[in-house]
């Protein structure tokens, strides 16, 4: 029988502790999720892999978590791979003060409070993948990401 | 707009191995902590997405990337989006004078993980003190 798996993708935004917070949500999902199977790729492998990469929006349901509202992720997957099935925009959920905090970025800076935003950020990405409809969930087998697991 | 004439230092961030977090704390610890006068990065996710502003943010402007595996992910971008890229940082070459550590996960690095990426940043502040 053929897994089922959800795509999910991060900005991974390294200028703000927004992309910071979508990164380590996607992460945690990635982990930590066992109801669904969850996949993800890395961003820019839309313009530096090949074709495979590009299919990943076509080969499983997505969902784009973005560090602010410039919504890279949503917007590049959009244009280079195919429709998003549901979208975070982690400053709507911590705020856009906290999204665009520039000075704590790096993980060795974070905080408890900022691991809570994680956590808040993590149940809404959870959230999504829970108004998908279930036939959309993909069984395909995806093997064109050499760093996106 | 005003056009900044710090060096940008872009890493891939990859997110599904831990060579991608390397390059990404490598990069941050330079810009925030090392060399803040000096350098700066930008969001490789932004510079994916081709808008108009970050290409002209981009433009002719001298870049260090900064990558986790061989797809060479941020160079590559980078130099689409018009940016000079003047040094091709690979963080499999600093691992390689590791061999046998474990540094952590795509998620949070090991202590020897922070000290890869600690000396990923010494090499890349050299380098900005050479260009500037």
């Amino acid at each position: 029988m053929a897994v089922l798996k959800v795509g999910i993708l991060s900005c991974s935004g390294e200028e703000c502790l927004g992309g910071t917070i979508s990164r380590l949500a996607t992460r945690k999902v990635l982990e930590e999720m066992t109801m669904v199977d969850t996949v993800t790729l890395c961003l820019p492998l839309y313009n530096a892999g090949g074709t495979e990469e590009r299919n990943f929006a076509s080969a499983f349901p997505t969902i784009s978590v973005d560090g602010c509202d410039k919504l890279c992720a949503k917007r590049s997957t959009e244009k280079y791979s195919g429709r998003i099935n549901g979208s975070i925009d982690v400053s709507k959920i911590i705020g856009n003060e906290n999204a665009l905090n520039t000075r704590i970025i790096r993980n060795i800076d974070l905080e408890e409070e900022h691991y809570q935003m994680v956590d808040e950020v993590a149940v809404e990405i959870v959230k999504a993948i829970g108004t998908l409809d279930p036939d959309s969930f993909s069984g395909k087998t995806f093997r064109g990401c050499g760093c996106g697991g | 707009m005003q056009m900044s004439n710090k060096v940008k230092v872009i890493p891939c961030s990859g997110i599904g191995k831990v060579f991608g977090l390397v390059a990404r704390e490598a990069t941050l610890k330079t810009v925030l902590e090392l060399c803040p006068e000096k350098s700066e990065t930008v969001c490789l996710a932004y510079i994916v997405t081709g808008d108009e502003e970050v290409k002209e943010r981009m433009s002719g402007s001298v870049c260090i990337t900064v990558d986790g595996c061989p797809k060479m992910c941020a160079s590559k971008n980078v130099s689409l989006s018009g940016g000079v890229v003047v040094d091709e940082v690979k963080v499999l070459d600093t691992v390689r004078d590791h061999k046998g550590k474990n540094f952590g996960s795509a998620t949070e690095l090991s202590d020897d993980g922070y000290l890869v990426a600690d000396e990923i940043a010494a090499r890349i502040e050299k380098r900005i003190h050479e260009i500037l």
